[in-house]
Formats: structure tokens, sequence, C-alpha cells
């Protein structure tokens, strides 16, 4: 050996040994004899000897921007420019130190190998597997010059459209739809596959959709987790429900299928699936008869008690509630009572709920529950959904004005989306909105002028949007499919250009959460690796490109910094609702909003000004004032199939990371043994199941954990692995949505399915 | 990036002028520079330079995931990570070489490319400028790094039999040769 191993081995870890190591080097005339190349030659290793040891730890504010009812606020450590690990931030009492799993794996996350790297042009096509690198400026260059085509072509901005959605929740990331504004009039997938039915449904009974704090729920005194699984997905929350227990208090999951939260709860109710609404009549039904229910509340803040009533001594048979939801008499009735008499009693009900053709009748029964017993407005109560009341920022990065001259639909307006809404005046012209949980049909009805550009951006479409089938043939029939993404995935295949997207820890950014009440600031903790770019910086590379194909053609800011960026998000509104004078106090850590309890004073902002039981918004918009039991849709095959959320992803995010593969490597469908029995299969087993939309073949687990009659699957998107669950979903819409999101839900825990062993 | 190499009239030693050629080779960003550094390897083939990179994307660059990434941490550490404790082991090899690396933290230290960068840097101060100061680093960087990995990298891509690519072989061949003669020599100019 022509090495001591040993040698060079102390020279890199003792810090004497290798500055004297350094002294002969700038001596010995190698820093002026290197020829150059990516590596240069150290010059200052000719003046001083710096210091090049061990580096210490710097720390970075972060937060997750998932689609997640945590948001957690993150404190981020960096040596050497290199994010070392993140911990959940002590200073927020919700996040209060820790992450959940997913969280915990960011760094593989950041360096993951799998990340898109550089912007890319499949060149053989949509689907041919055959990529060109290119830079930035040409990928831009090819965009704009497609754009102002479509411009030129037919007058208006139109033909390019923007699907987007809940990949990235930072305020900043609205500076995609922001692109989209500035270009001129487009076309929007409007609406939200998420939890639509519910926001009407709240809207209509309250005239908002605003939950009291989760960390109240310490001291509820009753607590029914009505569909909703945050053992598994809000760990954060599950510290104050176990609190409110151990002091006591009754937690109950009403769920149909046995969940990590029904494990950890006093009592768990299997109903069955679509009938919740009926149960919720049901119980008020009984607290009523018993006079449990709270008179002067009742008197002072609500409008159609009497009618409800009405209904339901006329139409509520608590025999057939008892039949139809599958759950004994005397637990309901037990239940309805032991809820009523616990002040403050408080209901969470998931979204998964109102993924029913009756799901919005189902929110709004449920609400009506809370309501008869006096616990909305009440500290620890509440009828909790979600909230948006911490989000009043100034959208500086979504509120882009139109070039000047723009043409676009002038169609009826409607409601954009549940996050942010462009205020001002009502516009000769509007956006064209078409409903996102109809893309594939959408995309190829479209005409006058027929989409010819969709931009992809926070959204896996393949793995997360109904008929594939119909989806590739929508794809392909565009001139040009835009991706901006992490990492590659289905959708991007069928891209003409992908776009490489910085993570959370690559920008500066501010979040807030739809359930907590938090803010948190997220500061840019590392260089963006390899070539990737924030989203708002590729929309001001995109109106540089732009503009200089023709000048005005763009209103973005041509060049951004992610920081100025966010620090124009803030306001005074903010800082009064968090109590901070300015948004640099984030640096010491998150700040949470003033307490309020949502409806104390009675202020309801419905038309009436008061808690709706009878709404004739409701009648007006979905055939029923009152929020009377909807049957759910009817099976059109052999076994319902429910799509839940898993522990291990987030939608198409993290189940491609090493540690969730090594945990939950496959998709598997979950069985109940009598259906196992009958179709004579075992565990482990490849199955195929099947209906009239498509056809997935997957490994069968079999558990009692899901009632007979349905199977489960999770909603995930494996790498590697093209199943979709979503692939024998059909795009039937939920009952509400369309009143305050611009589209109705999905209804898609009614999908029916058969399957057979193979 | 200095190119100082291009005033120098010196010959360039066969050993020197392939560690540079697939230097070039790994670290170019678009198909002109590829073929030009590919058709240095005089492999008398006849391929365009679109086929080129299209191969050597699906290869080693993406956007799927390529058939070998092309960085020292995924066959020492970790099969998924970039930026792990080889790439750090590889950037405190670089400054105790004198090194800096302007793209520091946005491509890992550890890419073949810079690897191939380094090791042609320290075999032309020695070659052509006749300097030892860092032949002991080099010798070092050859067989406690680049041996560690290289080999497992040219296995992965060759064992690739969906569509291999004659164009990618005989890159892969020319970097095992290199390297086994770079071994076998013990650095001792050639």
């Amino acid at each position: 050996m022509s090495y001591s191993k040993e040698k060079v081995d102390t020279l890199l870890h003792n810090g004497i040994s290798r500055r004297n190591f350094l002294k002969g080097l700038a001596a010995s005339g190698v820093l002026s004899s290197f020829p150059g190349g990516l590596l240069e030659a150290n010059e200052d290793l000719n003046t001083k000897i710096p210091y090049l040891g061990e580096k210490s730890y710097e720390t970075f504010r972060n937060a997750c921007p998932r689609n997640c009812y945590d948001t957690c606020s993150i404190k981020t450590f960096v040596k050497d420019g290199v994010m070392q690990f993140i911990e959940g931030a002590q200073e927020s009492t919700y996040t209060r130190g820790g992450c959940c799993v997913k969280g915990n794996s960011y760094v593989k996350r950041v360096y993951s190998a799998r990340r898109l790297k550089y912007p890319m042009l499949q060149v053989g096509g949509k689907g041919s597997g055959q990529w060109k690198r290119i830079s930035w400026d040409d990928a831009m260059e090819i965009i704009a010059k497609k754009l102002l085509e479509i411009k030129k072509d037919d007058g208006t901005m139109l033909g390019a459209a923007l699907t987007k959605y809940s990949g990235n929740f930072g305020i900043t990331h609205y500076g995609i739809e922001g692109m989209f504004n500035s270009i001129g009039y487009t076309t929007r997938l409007a609406g939200t596959p998420c939890w639509p039915a519910g926001i009407d449904a709240q809207n209509l009974d309250m005239g908002n959709m605003w939950c009291n704090d989760p960390e109240e729920m310490k001291d509820s005194k009753f607590i029914i987790l009505w569909g909703v699984n945050p053992a598994s997905n809000s760990v954060h929350s599950m510290k104050y429900i176990y609190e409110a227990k151990k002091k006591g208090a009754k937690v109950v999951v009403i769920d149909p299928v046995f969940t990590e939260m029904a494990s950890k709860s006093t009592q768990y109710i299997q109903i069955k699936t679509g009938t919740d609404g009926l149960l919720a009549l049901g119980m008020q039904k009984i607290i009523i008869d018993a006079k449990l229910h709270d008179q002067k509340w009742l008197d002072a803040n609500s409008k159609g008690f009497k009618e409800l009533k009405e209904y339901l001594d006329k139409d509520i048979k608590l025999d057939d509630v008892s039949k139809v939801t599958g759950i004994p008499l005397e637990m309901i009735k037990e239940l309805a009572l032991s809820f009523a008499k616990a002040k403050p009693a408080t209901i969470w009900m998931g979204y998964g709920m109102q993924r029913h053709t009756n799901g919005g009748s189902m929110i709004r029964a449920i609400d009506a529950l809370v309501a008869v017993t006096g616990n909305v407005g009440k500290y620890a109560g509440g009828a909790r959904y979600g909230h948006l009341s911490t989000w009043g920022f100034n959208y500086a990065a979504l509120s882009m004005p139109k070039p000047e001259g723009s043409v676009g639909y002038t169609g009826p307006e409607g409601a954009k989306g549940e996050f942010a809404q462009v205020g001002g005046e009502k516009a000769a012209y509007t956006d064209r909105f078409l409903n996102i949980n109809k893309t594939a049909r959408e995309l190829l009805n479209s005409k006058d002028p027929k989409v010819r550009l969709l931009w992809v951006a926070c959204k896996n479409p393949f793995a997360q949007d109904f008929d594939r089938n119909q989806l590739i043939r929508a794809f392909k029939q565009l001139d040009m499919v835009v991706v901006a993404d992490q990492f590659f995935n289905e959708t991007a295949k069928w891209a003409d250009i992908v776009l490489p997207v910085a993570t959370q820890f690559e920008e500066n950014d501010v979040n807030v959460s739809y359930w907590h009440y938090w803010l948190s600031l997220n500061e840019q903790a590392i260089k963006p690796i390899f070539e990737v770019k924030s989203d708002v910086q590729i929309a001001a590379l995109l109106s540089k490109h732009m503009n200089k194909l023709e000048k005005g053609s763009c209103t973005f800011p041509q060049s951004v910094d992610t920081k100025e960026m966010t620090i124009k998000e803030f306001n005074p509104g903010i800082y009064t609702q968090f109590g901070i004078k300015s948004w640099e106090e984030l640096k010491n850590g998150p700040v949470k909003a003033k307490a309020v309890i949502p409806y104390a004073d009675g202020k309801f902002q419905t038309p009436s000004g008061k808690y709706e039981f009878y709404s004739e918004k409701a009648l007006e918009l979905f055939g029923s004032a009152l929020p009377k039991y909807l049957e759910v849709r009817k099976p059109y095959d052999k076994f319902r199939m429910t799509s839940p959320h898993s522990r291990w992803s987030l939608h198409s995010q993290f189940q491609n990371l090493e540690w969730m593969e090594d945990v939950h490597p496959e998709p598997s469908v979950y069985i109940n043994p009598d259906d196992a029995k009958m179709k004579m299969v075992n565990e482990g087993d490849t199955v195929a199941v099947f209906n009239k939309q498509g056809l997935l073949r997957l490994k069968a687990k079999i558990t009692d954990n899901v009632q007979p009659g349905t199977v489960l699957m999770y909603e995930q998107w494996y790498n590697n692995n093209i199943y979709n669950v979503n692939e024998l979903v059909d795009d039937t819409s939920s009952d509400m949505g369309a009143f305050k999101t611009g589209a109705p839900g999905v209804a898609l825990h009614d999908t029916f399915v058969n399957f057979r062993k193979i | 990036m200095k190119n100082k190499i291009e005033e120098n009239a010196l010959p360039l030693s066969k050993r020197l002028q392939m560690s540079k050629t697939l230097r070039d080779i790994f670290t170019s960003q678009d198909s002109h520079a590829l073929k030009i550094a590919f058709d240095a390897l005089k492999s008398k083939m006849a391929i365009s330079e679109e086929s080129l990179e299209s191969d050597f994307n699906r290869y080693f660059i993406g956007p799927l995931s390529p058939i070998a990434d092309p960085f020292s941490s995924i066959y020492l550490d970790n099969l998924d990570q970039v930026m792990s404790k080889s790439t750090l082991k590889v950037r405190a090899l670089y400054e105790t070489m004198g090194f800096t690396f302007p793209q520091q933290n946005q491509i890992p230290d550890d890419h073949i490319g810079i690897e191939l960068d380094a090791y042609y840097q320290l075999l032309y101060i020695e070659e052509v400028k006749n300097i030892d100061y860092l032949r002991e680093l080099r010798h070092y960087f050859l067989h406690e790094h680049l041996n560690l990995w290289i080999p497992l990298f040219i296995e992965r891509a060759l064992a690739c039999n969906e569509e291999p690519s004659t164009a990618m072989v005989y890159i892969l061949t020319q970097l095992k040769s290199f390297l086994i003669r770079e071994t076998n020599t013990q650095g001792v100019p050639a």
C-alpha cells in the first residue's frame, strides 16, 4: 500500500494534524497547480487556514405543510449546510416536541435519491419514458411560448388550466394560483375532493365552519369521535383525549371500522356505513323526549327547533333507527342520555363520513345533536369539523392582477375553493371553473375554447383522482402537460415537462392549521438541492420568459425571494389575532391565536343570525330545510368498499419513502372473516377486487375490524406500483359542497365491488 | 469552471485523459456535452445525441428511478439517500486536499462526476506538475472510497437487462477498466 490508512484517518479527524497538513499544502504549490473543474482550489489556504473541523448545529423554524389536522411546528437541525434531524417545536403546546412517524422521516424525504432533480422534457411523447434534461430557461421558454400561442389562437388564456390541491398548504403556495391569475383568465379545476359536503353543512347550520380549539378537549366531559381516527391521523390531539379520559370523561368512537382510535376508546360502537345521520337524529329524539335538551339555549340561539322536533316526532322511529344503524336500541338510548347529561360534551366529525351521497345531511344531523344539547358555543364543547379562522393572510402571492386587456369567461361565477378566495370587485370576465372531482371528464369535454395546456402542482391526479383510463386519454389529448412535483409519479409519467419542486426546508413560507390555532414560520433551512425551485420562483421565471416574448403578458414579479414573499402575507389582523408585533417574533417559535370560543356570543353568520335547524338556504340549494335523514346510495355490487387514510401516508405523499416502505411495503385489501370464508380467501392470498369501474389485484388481510359486507383499502400512492384505489371509484357526487367550495364532493365511500381469489 | 488545462501545451497521459473524459461524461448537463465526452472515448459507436442522453438519463439521472444512482452514499450508507455519512466523509477529504466546492449542498459531494473531477485534478498535479504532496491522499481516496462503491455502482448498472444500452455498457466498461488499472498500478505514473 502506498498510503497509510491510519495516517489519513487521523488527518481527517484531528484538527491539529489537518491544520498542519493544510499549511504544508499551501506551501507545496498545489493550490495554484490544480487544473480546475467543478472543484476549485481553496485560495483561502494561502493566507489563513480556516476552521474546517466539526461544525455545530444551526436551527431553523419550519412547519409541516401537508394536508393534515396537525400542521406540526418543527425545529430543524442543520450541520454544515446538511439537514440532520427535526424535532416537533417545544413552544407549541399542540405539537409539544414531537412529530408523527411521517414527519420524522422528513430528512429521508428531502435527501431521497428518488427526488426529481432537474427540469426534464419527455422527448418521445407522453408516457414514452424518453427524457431529456433541459435548463430552467429552456423549460420556461417552451411553456411561455405555448401559453402565448393559446392566447393568440383563442383570444383568451382559457385554454390553459391549473389543477392544484393540497400537496402544500403553505400560504405562499397560493402563488401557484397567483401565477395563473397573472397570465389572464384561465381554467381552474375547482372544488375539493376532501371535505366540501361537511363545509356546506356547517355553513348552513352555523354560517361558518369554525371548530373549538382541540386543546380544550382535555376538559370535555364526553367526547364522541365520530368517523374520525386521530390515533392514526391526528396523533397530537390524542393527549387531550387521553387527559379527558383520565379525568373521567367518556370517549366513544362511532365508526364502521374498528380503528386504532376505537381500540383506545371507552366504548366503540360499530355503525352501518352511511347511517350516522339517522343515529344522530334518533339520539336527538331520545334526548328531547327525556327533556334533556337545552331549551334555554335553543330559545335564545336557534331557528327551527320546533320544526325539527315535529320532524323527529313524526318521522323518526327508534326501532327503525336501531335496525338501520345496526346498533341495539338500549345502547343508543344509553349513549344519547349520557351524552345529554354530560356538560360540556363535544363531537368530532371525521371527513370520511361526508364522502357519501348523503354526507352533508349526516354532518347537519350531528351538528343538530350538539346544538340540541346546548353544547354549541361552549368551552370544550362544539360540533368539531375544522376551521379557517386563522387563515386571514394577505394572499399577496395569489392576488396578481390580470394583464391589461385580458379576456375571460362570461358564464356564472362560483366559489373557487375552500381556502383562499380572491376578493375585489366583480369583473366583466372570470376564470372558467371545471369540477376537480371530475377532472378527466371535464378536460375531455372542455370546449370554446378547448383546454390545451394543463399545469399540475401540489397534486398527483393519477394516484388520487378517478378513472385512470379516462385520465390518460384526457392527458394525451392536451398539447402540453406540466407537472411540478418532488417525486416522479404516474402523473409525471404522462407529462411533457416535469419541474422539480423544493421541499418546505428549501424555501420560506408561513403555515396555519385547519384544526388547531397555532401559527408557524417556515424558514429556509438548507440550500435547494440539485436544481429544485419553489413554486413561486417557478412562477417568477415563467413571468420573465413570458414578458421577454411579449411584454406585459404576465404580471407575476419576475424575480422573487421566498422570504420577502412570506413577509408580504402578514397583516395587522394576523398580528392582533396572534398577539405579535412582527412576523420576526415567530423566529422564537410558533404562537397561538388568542382564545375565542366559537359562537359563544350567540352570533351565527346564517341569514337569521342564529343556529339554523331550519335553513331556507338548504331548502333552496339541496331540497331540505331540516337535517332530514337521507338514505345512502344503494349498492350496485356485492360489497361496499371504503378507502380511508392510512397512517403511513398522507394521500399520495410519504408512502414512497424507505421507512414507510419498510413497514408497509404494499397495499392490502382488508376483508371480514365471514366474507373471506365465503369466497375461500385466506390471509395473504392475492385477490382481484373489481367492479364496473376497474380491477385491482392485491393481497388480502383477514380481519373483523371491518364488518361483513365491507372491504377496506387505504388510499395511497406506492412507488413502483400503479395501485390507486380510486380506479374502483366512480365520480358520483356527495349531496353537498357546491355552496361554499364551488363543486360537490365525491361519494368515495359509496363504492361497491366484488372480489375473488386469483 | 476554470479551464487552465486548455492552455496547457503538455499532452495528457492516457490515464489523465481517461479520468477527464469520464468526469466530463458524468458531469455533462445536456446531450451535446455528453456526446462530445462520449466521443472522446473513441467507441466508434454511431448513436445520436438524443438517444445517448435518453439512455444516460434512464441509467443515471431520472426522472424515473435511475438504474444506478451515481452517489457513493447509495452504496455505502443507504439505498435511498443522498447527503449522508459517506457524502460528508468525501467532503472532509476534499477540504483536506485543498478543494472548495462551489455547488456544495446543492450537488452531493459524492456524485461520481465530482469524485472523478477530484481524482483527475489529483492525477494532474502529480503527472503534469510533478507535485507529490497529495499522492497519499489520492491513494487513500482510490482504495478507501472509490473502490468501495464504484464497482457496486457498475455492477448494478450492468445488471440492467431491460433494454440494456450498448453505449452505457461501453461507458461503464471504460470506467471499470480505468478503476482496475488505477488500482493495479497503485497510482504509479504510467
